[in-house]
């Protein structure tokens, strides 16, 4: 008996034994250490796949940030500056109010040999704007009447009216120009050919994309050869795979996550002021969130500083519904809302018989909504409200809010072409009730101020718009910003150049390995 | 035993089409639109419906249904409808790194559970049973989600053995083993736990049985009663727990995925269903349901081969 427990017992230490050394030989493989010459490779760890690499047919971050490796847009916006830029573009004029003049830079030419050219941009708008093609982001082009080619390196677009944010929608990640040729002959989302610095190579789907550069980039050559994106839904394994060098850069740190990231010491982090804006919305449909003195109530009672505090730097807070970063805002509008003082909220509450009144918020599963929530609860439960938190699966609670079945809940909205229409048109402005605008909200004055500063192209008439605007939704508290994002990306010291632009994108072209 | 597995065929086809329309009224009633998952929060109600259109989701839903077990008939489980790609294709990229991790797990779990099982029995109520049992329980009841996470903190990031994600290489490599050792043990520490108790147990009913001690009262030695009389007889429980803990890990391997960074079918199910993305829903859950079939299949054969009194013709 004795024996036999022994042999057993031998046999499992050594299956231990051989297990643990056989694994322990050598380093991770991907670490390169200290060599000389450095791999110009890089790793990306994305927390889910690519939808595809089409920028007609996608519509999600991950798509976007490596779309943007590969395509290029007619514009760009200047991430110091947030001026907009051409880019494929030489120049543009404005014969009339809805005419768009568009002269191209000549000699450049799609990564499959393909000329770029005014066709191309042509090829490009008129799939985007085909109901068969089913774009997600068909309505970034809704203005537009039509795109016509003048001379090879020049096309017109009309608009149906006169349409100030034309070219903040062109500068958009989704309006890149894609390679005709490999359009009509192939899947440009599984096969993307674009202008961009890095080729398309693979894409093992759920596992990883890989791009290597492209030698004939019309501004030079990158430096870095290799582009992989990785697939590591785990933020937490993620962050374990930076630290092993098995990825070299992540971006969107988490607040939980950052002081775990501060602590590694071969990992630098950057953060940088962005566009997108995250805030406690009202159902304007519904008893009593369509009262103002409501609104107010629970504005002066909900400390938005408690909660950028927590976010570690990770947020900034700020009164306005356009954030500082975006085209429409002035300084006037930070401390426009209603100051945290519950003294007065209690007050509000009592006069207007809403005291003890019972709410629902509802909250997604995901990012910091629940976070969100759970402080606001707190803070709402101080003034004597009587607060519960819904929380719903991502998917549900789209549906869910485009219906209004909701009383108060949390959303975010990125702003990718940072400009102030695109931010208040879909999602206030009572066009989009039933859709983007899910708090339902419908004011005349407000929807005449945006319209305006969407069918006017002088810019400077645009800006002062957007900012009255943005004054009547503050002062309706129809949306309680709880934080103006602060864009982040954490990576290994040995990358060089990385810039992160406010909107949460970054280009790899400058990027290199030390 | 031909006539078994001919009986389990049929039986399959129809359990398979039982779940495929369950399935599909669940997603179907279940709330979210898969348009606007596909769009998102910034799409308007004009993208919204181009999308729904372009996706058939307008035609009345026993429609869809019959036009979409019109293409299973003929071997076409359908086309995403977030990447638009063979919801075939999909899986069987992904099916190999599933099969891999629950082997493995698997392989963990029978080594572990049936050794410290037979030897809690045989030593029982020793340090070594009261420990195992202890730990057993543990077992059971860790999450997977925190076992992976400290195990990558302490074997991958701390001491740099294993790499810390991924499953790629080829898992008879070296560099396939490593990266498979810390998924599998995570996966494999539940099963392993519930087969040491069921081992142990069984071990014990049987070495108390009549058969036991009349072999022992004849003078055969211990050895051999332990492995040639008792332990075939206490396997056949057993192997139930393993076959139905194999199923189960097929199907359970999500978790694990997630947090290795695995691409495989759990994952793929688990993003299908947060994107609506009805085909490939279906199409795991379909797989899923196969597999566990046809592991109960090849349990029951098995049953036959360890004790021949079982008979299924």
């Amino acid at each position: 008996m004795k024996k036999k427990m022994k042999v057993v017992l031998f046999a499992l230490l050594t299956f231990a034994i051989v297990v643990v050394a056989g694994c322990s030989g050598g380093a991770s493989s991907s670490n390169n250490g200290e060599s000389e010459d450095v791999k110009q490779d890089i790793t990306y760890a994305a927390t889910s796949d690519v939808v595809g690499l089409s920028p007609i047919d996608t519509n999600d971050s991950v798509s976007t940030a490596m779309i943007g490796q590969i395509y290029e847009t007619l514009f760009t916006r200047n991430p110091e500056t947030m001026e907009i830029e051409p880019l494929l573009a030489e120049s543009y004029e404005t014969p009339d109010e809805n005419t768009w003049e568009i002269k191209l830079k000549e000699d450049i030419k799609f990564q499959d040999g393909t000329d770029f050219n005014a066709e191309a941009v042509k090829y490009t708008f008129d799939q985007f704007k085909d109901p068969e093609r089913a774009a997600p982001r068909a309505s970034l082009l809704e203005p537009v009447e039509s795109v016509e080619v003048k001379d090879e390196y020049t096309v017109v677009i009309k608009t149906k009216y006169p349409y100030g944010p034309l070219l903040a929608a062109l500068s958009h990640q989704n309006a890149s120009i894609v390679s005709p040729t490999a359009d009509k002959e192939g899947d440009i989302n599984s096969e993307p050919v674009g202008t961009g610095p890095f080729v398309f190579e693979e894409w093992v789907q759920g596992d990883r994309v890989t791009l290597k550069k492209n030698p004939d980039y019309w501004q030079g050559e990158p430096t870095l050869e290799t582009v992989t994106m990785k697939v590591v839904p785990e933020y937490s394994t993620a962050v374990s795979m930076l630290e092993t060098q098995e990825v070299d850069f992540i971006d969107g740190v988490p607040s939980e996550q950052l002081s775990r990231l501060e602590s590694i010491d071969s990992v630098e982090i950057q953060k940088r002021e962005g566009t997108p804006v995250y805030y406690l919305g009202f159902n304007m449909e519904k008893e009593p969130f369509n009262d103002l003195e409501f609104r107010k109530a629970v504005a002066y009672a909900v400390n938005t500083g408690e909660y950028v505090d927590q976010l570690k730097g990770l947020g900034i807070q700020n009164d306005s519904i356009i954030g500082p970063k975006v085209f429409g805002y002035k300084e006037e509008a930070k401390d426009a809302g209603y100051e945290y003082d519950p003294e007065k909220a209690k007050q509000l509450l009592k006069d207007n018989g809403y005291a003890d009144q019972k709410i629902t918020l509802l909250a997604a599963n995901t990012g910091s909504y629940m976070k969100m929530a759970e402080i606001v609860q707190a803070q709402l439960s101080n003034v004597g409200l009587n607060v519960e938190i819904e929380s719903m699966e991502w998917g549900t609670f789209l549906d869910t809010t485009a219906q209004g079945n909701f009383e108060m809940t949390f959303l975010g909205w990125t702003n990718s072409t940072a400009d102030g229409s695109e931010l208040l048109y879909p999602n206030l402005h009572s066009d989009n009730i039933g859709s983007s605008n899910r708090m339902r909200y419908n004011n005349p004055e407000f929807d005449k101020l945006v319209e305006e500063s969407r069918t006017s192209v002088d810019q400077s008439v645009r800006l002062e718009k957007l900012n009255q605007a943005n004054l009547v939704a503050i002062k309706d508290a129809v949306w309680i910003p709880m934080n103006h994002g602060v864009v982040s990306a954490a990576y290994d010291k040995s990358v060089k150049g990385l810039e992160m632009d406010p909107t949460g994108t970054w280009s790899l072209y400058n990027v290199s390995r030390e | 035993m031909i006539g078994l597995i001919i009986r389990r065929f049929f039986q399959l086809v129809l359990l398979l089409i039982g779940i495929s329309f369950i399935v599909f009224m669940s997603m179907y009633l279940a709330p979210g639109d898969p348009a606007s998952v596909i769009g998102g929060p910034t799409a308007s109600e004009s993208d919204i419906a181009a999308i729904r259109e372009d996706l058939g989701l307008n035609k009345p839903v026993l429609v869809q249904y019959f036009d979409y077990m019109k293409n299973v008939v003929q071997g076409n489980l359908g086309y995403s409808f977030q990447t638009n790609q063979s919801v075939s294709d999909a899986i069987f990229t992904r099916f190999p790194n599933t099969l891999n991790l629950a082997i493995a797990s698997m392989v963990v779990a029978v080594i572990l559970g049936v050794s410290a099982g037979i030897i809690s029995a045989i030593k029982q109520n020793s340090w070594f049973d009261i420990s195992s049992t202890t730990v057993a329980l543990a077992g059971i009841s860790i999450p997977n989600f925190w076992l992976g996470t400290m195990l990558i903190l302490l074997f991958s990031v701390t001491l740099g053995w294993f790499p810390v994600g991924g499953l790629n290489a080829p898992f008879y490599t070296i560099e396939g083993m490593k990266q498979l050792i810390l998924p599998a043990i995570t996966l494999g520490t539940a099963s392993a736990a519930m087969i040491a108790r069921m081992s142990r147990s069984t071990m014990l009913e049987v070495i108390r049985a009549d058969y036991i001690r009349t072999a022992k009262a004849k003078g055969v030695k211990q050895k051999t009663v332990i492995w040639v009389h008792a332990l075939r007889n206490a396997m056949i429980p057993v192997i139930t727990v393993i076959g139905m803990n194999f199923g189960a890990l097929l199907g359970g391997t999500i978790i694990t995925e997630q947090v290795f960074a695995i691409n495989g079918v759990g994952r793929l199910m688990i993003d299908a269903i947060a994107a609506r993305d009805f085909p490939m829903v279906q199409g795991t859950v379909l797989l899923v349901a196969a597999l566990f079939v046809v592991v109960n299949l090849i349990v029951d054969i098995i049953y036959s081969v360890i004790d021949p009194r079982i008979s299924y013709d």
